[in-house]
């Protein structure tokens, strides 16, 4: 069964954009998106370096720069969220990552992102259809990025995501040999960003109306702070 | 990464009809002494697996005896798929050679035509359904690299196919009956002969069949009683 907007299976969704916030219920969202990151990340996929003894995994890409991408349930829980940081700025495809990458950007650093920690709540893992908040984060960060005015975003990933990413009409382009990462193979690669893009991850998902605060629309200046709804 | 497999990769991109991605895989494949291969989802238990397949470069016997008998079902190779996020080879896809003599048949029978080894790439998506794309050929001459690349062909060619077959996840039926084919298929899910569909309709029998026939193609459904049955399972005729 297609998903059919936000309300699939009685549940809507809310897209957050958080970015250095300073009210209440901002930061009670990012606790929870660091606090998932690091059960996702940590516990589940393993990657020991990530580990804090505070159980949140923050590193020095969460900085003023870093916008995160959150998508809350009705009750306000956060159930998927991923992080977009600044090509033009130390970002982790240029630092860790930066072995998995032999080819060029695409465009100026200053016209892409760098798309990261994409995860969805592991007590949400659903049946048969494309999980509903893995399909909103995809929508959320094409919808962001055409916002910004950007024209790719890069990935450092399981190559899985290839197929994702394509499966929704995106299209792909690799910056680098595939590598065995511990055991997965892992790329590197940039997905071109553009209204055609956006229309067909949104017909491929069925989240067909805009995902974005009204705020955020508004915003005119990158630097302002994008608070959430 | 070599020249050859990125424009392989952008030009399946491109590709907006199943028939290309075909030719584009053949050709990819056949570099790495491949012939054959199948990209399919993977149904539940004791489901059709024909609605799943996304593209068949499949000897066409082989083909009908495989989703008509239900290997999928018994395949150790698409059992495996289950259980693993790695591509493997056939070889390495276990099953009890004693007792499970269903998966040996159905291992023995491949063989017959020529299918003895292959290379197998799980394909999971989110929602936790499963897909493979498996290639057909010897791979012992396969490097890590090889191994990667193909990997990542297969995987474009996965994430395609599944855009082009359309939201709902599972490829619709090709294309659909025409009205007279529709109306004819209804008369004989109701139990009439062709020459009775032929008085009713004022056709002669012989357009009956042809038009009972083009419908079976196209559904690729096949016999009569099979194709009355998919076009009501799909909607395409209600009684």
């Amino acid at each position: 069964m297609p998903l059919r907007g936000w309300g699939f299976g009685g549940r809507s969704m809310k897209l957050h954009i958080v970015r250095n916030p300073a009210d209440r219920q901002s930061n009670d969202l990012l606790e929870q998106h660091f606090r998932l990151r690091h059960r996702v990340f940590v516990e589940m996929e393993g990657w020991e370096a990530l580990r804090r003894p505070d159980g949140r995994d923050v590193d020095a890409f969460d900085n003023d720069d870093a916008t995160h991408l959150l998508i809350t349930d009705t009750d306000g829980t956060v159930v998927g969220g991923s992080r977009i940081t600044p090509l033009d700025r130390p970002n982790l495809l240029q630092t860790v990552f930066s072995g998995l990458v032999q080819g060029e950007l695409p465009d100026h650093p200053s016209l892409g992102a760098d798309w990261t920690r994409f995860y969805v709540h592991p007590d949400r893992r659903e049946g048969r259809r494309r999980a509903p908040e893995s399909a909103a984060l995809f929508c959320a960060v094409m919808e962001y990025a055409l916002h910004r005015g950007w024209t790719f975003i890069t990935f450092v990933s399981s190559v899985y995501m290839i197929e994702h990413g394509t499966a929704v009409g995106w299209r792909i382009t690799p910056l680098g040999d595939p590598v065995k990462s511990e055991g997965k193979p892992t790329i590197a690669a940039w997905i071109e960003v553009s209204e055609s893009a956006l229309a067909n991850v949104r017909r491929a998902t069925g989240i067909t109306r805009p995902l974005m605060p009204i705020q955020a629309l508004r915003s005119h200046v990158h630097e302002d702070r994008i608070f959430s709804t | 990464m070599n020249a050859d497999l990125m424009s392989t990769i952008e030009n399946i991109q491109h590709q907006t009809s199943s028939n290309a991605i075909l030719d584009i895989m053949y050709s990819a494949i056949g570099g790495y002494g491949f012939e054959r291969f199948i990209i399919s989802g993977l149904p539940d238990p004791g489901m059709d697996v024909r609605p799943f397949v996304l593209l068949s470069g499949w000897d066409e016997e082989w083909y009908r005896r495989y989703t008509t008998r239900g290997y999928v079902h018994l395949d150790p190779v698409a059992r495996h798929c289950f259980s693993t996020t790695l591509p493997f080879d056939w070889s390495d896809a276990p099953y009890d050679k004693e007792n499970d003599s269903p998966a040996r048949r159905v291992m023995e029978e491949a063989r017959d035509f020529g299918m003895d080894e292959g290379f197998c790439v799980p394909v999971h998506m989110e929602g936790g359904m499963q897909g493979v794309v498996s290639l057909v050929g010897k791979t012992d001459h396969l490097d890590e690299k090889g191994r990667l690349e193909l990997h990542m062909l297969a995987l474009y060619a996965h994430g395609r196919l599944r855009y082009l077959n359309g939201p709902t996840g599972r490829p619709a039926v090709r294309r659909g009956i025409t009205p007279r084919e529709a109306e004819i298929l209804k008369w004989a899910a109701t139990g009439k002969t062709a020459a009775e569909i032929a008085d009713i309709t004022g056709l002669t029998p012989r357009t009956i069949n042809q038009h009972c026939e083009n419908a079976q193609r196209r559904m690729g459904t096949n016999n009569r009683l099979h194709t009355v049955v998919e076009a009501i399972r799909h909607k395409l005729i209600t009684l």
